[in-house]
């Protein structure tokens, strides 16, 4: 009985923060930014940070040259982080164009790009498109809407998977609609605290001002969005910026790149702590970190729960089967319908959970949530305890993590 | 579209959402409840049935001594009404745990409908010259009886086997002093499962062929198999 209470608590919070983000998206004032005209856009920067990206990185500079931008106010720089494959005269092959800067550099990680290209650049915004990403003709001008104001630092995306093939792509398609709405309703309340490496714009000014990019537990995306909050600075997010970015495709790859994240998360959430609770952050210290936090274990915590009680019932099944071989286990009968709290609550949150899927695609520009839905309301609550529970035990250890 | 967005907590907001989550979970709770509370009224009134059809039958026996064995024979109901009712019981103390107040009571008087049952049979053998084939089945779900689970299973297939047979099941830790006399007359040490056949305890996991052994009358009833044939 202790553990269904435990199993309550978890639910009630997880169920509480999608009611809350759910009021804050209802509540917020949204407003629909007239694209500026030529002559009032802004001078523009955008890093391309590659290592060994021999297979996407023609795809995303080729989109980026297809970029609906006056080309005077527009520099392309692509950063060889000392790359062992063809990445490089791939690249050089776009050296044609005057708005392209190729540079070769001894591998030092994705911070050290970013900052080196903003040592050096004029212009008033700068942006990152991680090679494995493409965008959309007029995300540049979608994005350039959200900096309505001195204090807004920064803009994000609405990132979208890329041609989803495999069912775990397909899983992540539908993860990222949810993903498009909680960016949306967190930028409603103030809380955004990633900066995500596809097609984050930063205004140059304030990205100096707190001191550029850090190396940060290999999420420097993360830790940047942390840090302009700390200075008071504002992120927005313009999810009709579409930006495709290609997921991975195997168990094994997307656990990598999911253990990066979270454990950067966990150990940058440790070097903010101050953050943590503290009404000076508004929102995101009062309620937004904590719940991060909190929901890493209460996924692992209901996981574990349901998969035990699943276990449970096979073993019984088992032991039933053994002896009575195929026979139903009790006369059909209303009487053994579940109406168990637990799986009413369960039925509250997947209820909950495709509002936000459905609010999600329509923000990002599509009519309907991805075919692949129950896929993912199946299967997703069962594969993320992978990844978190391998992150919490690297991050207590303090093990480090890399990006391949 | 951009945002135009709130830094500073609106108290309203965390307000509302807590009412809004804390309504969810009231009417999980609610529905949750009234369906249970259903089928609790559905075991009580299926145990009042049987209770009137007990006390009816045991009325009538008493009533009346030419009373048709035929008639008596044939009203095999109760039985075929305390097995699903026995399965209802084991269904609700999965859910409720098997320290529900509520739900003790119905097993205390579904056991007391059980040995009332049993000491009819054995009134209407006596007086039809029947020799029916009863098996007392005690077992504990407090976790001290890991071949329980196993024999129940076996029970219930022995009993589709042989549809006459009679099988009456008891929670040996069940605190009703009908039960405690019913064991004590049978000597059950406490050892668990227990399974007392035609009159004999005996303990530990018995298969299917252990019974037809130790019972050689069971390999005497009807069977299922031979029921359809004769369909």
């Amino acid at each position: 009985m202790s553990f269904d209470i435990v199993v309550y608590i978890a639910l009630f919070l997880a169920l509480y923060f999608e009611v809350f983000l759910l009021i804050s998206f209802i509540d917020s004032r949204r407003s629909t930014a007239t694209p500026l005209p030529d002559s009032k856009l802004p001078t523009v920067t955008i890093v391309v940070p590659c290592f060994n990206e021999e297979p996407g990185i023609a795809r995303s500079i080729a989109s980026l040259l297809a970029l609906d931008y006056p080309k005077d106010k527009l520099s392309i720089t692509i950063v060889d982080d000392g790359s062992t494959d063809n990445t490089y005269e791939i690249a050089r092959a776009y050296t044609f164009d005057p708005r392209v800067t190729l540079i070769k550099k001894k591998n030092g990680g994705k911070h050290t790009a970013l900052n080196l290209v903003l040592s050096n650049t004029k212009s008033e915004f700068i942006g990152c498109l991680d090679a494995d990403s493409t965008v959309q003709s007029d995300a540049l001008r979608h994005i350039i809407t959200g900096f309505t104001d001195a204090d807004v630092a920064a803009v994000t995306p609405g990132i979208i998977v890329r041609e989803p093939r495999s069912t775990l792509q397909h899983i992540q398609n539908v993860e990222y609609r949810l993903s498009i709405f909680h960016r949306f309703a967190l930028a409603a309340i103030g809380s955004v605290f990633i900066t995500p490496g596809p097609f984050s714009f930063l205004r140059v000014s304030a990205v100096r001002a707190v001191g550029g990019w850090k190396h940060a537990h290999s999420t420097e995306d993360m830790e940047m969005g942390m840090r302009l909050q700390e200075h008071g600075y504002r992120i927005v997010n313009v999810p009709l910026a579409r930006v495709e970015t290609t997921t991975p495709a195997t168990l094994r790859t997307l656990i990598r790149q999911r253990v990066r994240w979270t454990y950067g998360f966990l150990r940058n959430a440790l070097d903010y702590r101050h953050m943590f609770g503290n009404p000076t952050y508004g929102n995101l210290g009062l309620i937004v970190l904590p719940t991060a936090v909190i929901s890493i274990f209460s996924a692992i915590l209901l996981a574990t729960h349901v998969l035990w009680g699943l276990g449970n019932a096979l073993q019984h099944i088992l032991v039933r089967f053994s002896i009575l071989g195929f026979h139903a286990p009790v006369a059909p009968s209303l009487f053994y319908v579940n109406t168990s709290v637990i799986l009413l609550l369960s039925l509250a949150s997947l209820a909950s959970a495709i509002t936000l899927i459905v609010i999600g695609s329509r923000l990002s520009g599509h009519r309907y949530p991805p075919l692949s839905t129950p896929v993912f309301l199946v299967l997703y609550g069962f594969i993320v305890p992978l990844w978190l529970t391998i992150a919490v035990v690297r991050a207590a250890l303090n093990t480090g993590v890399k990006w391949r | 579209m951009a945002m135009i967005f709130m830094r500073t907590p609106k108290t309203t907001t965390y307000l509302t959402a807590f009412a809004i989550t804390a309504l969810v979970f009231a009417t999980a709770f609610y529905i949750s409840n009234y369906f249970n509370s259903k089928r609790v009224v559905n075991v009580r009134t299926t145990q009042d049935q049987i209770a009137i059809d007990i006390l009816s039958l045991e009325t009538q026996f008493d009533l009346l001594a030419e009373h048709s064995c035929k008639d008596i024979a044939e009203n095999s109901v109760l039985s075929r009404e305390l097995q699903p009712l026995g399965e209802r019981l084991s269904y609700l103390e999965n859910n409720r745990g098997a320290n529900d107040e509520e739900l003790l009571r119905l097993k205390r008087y579904y056991s007391l409908l059980e040995i009332k049952d049993i000491l009819l049979i054995q009134k209407v053998a006596a007086k039809c010259k029947l020799k029916p084939v009863v098996i007392l089945y005690f077992y504990s779900n407090t976790g001290d009886c890991k071949d329980c689970e196993r024999q129940g299973y076996v029970l219930t297939a022995l009993a589709e086997k042989y549809p006459t047979l009679r099988v009456y099941s008891f929670d040996y830790n069940l605190d009703l002093s009908a039960l405690k006399t019913l064991t004590a007359i049978h000597d059950l040490d406490g050892e668990l499962p227990a399974l007392v056949i035609q009159g004999t305890p005996y303990y530990g996991f018995k298969s299917i062929e252990d019974m037809e052994k130790i019972a050689p009358a069971l390999k005497k009833l009807p069977s299922s198999t031979s029921t359809k044939e004769k369909q």
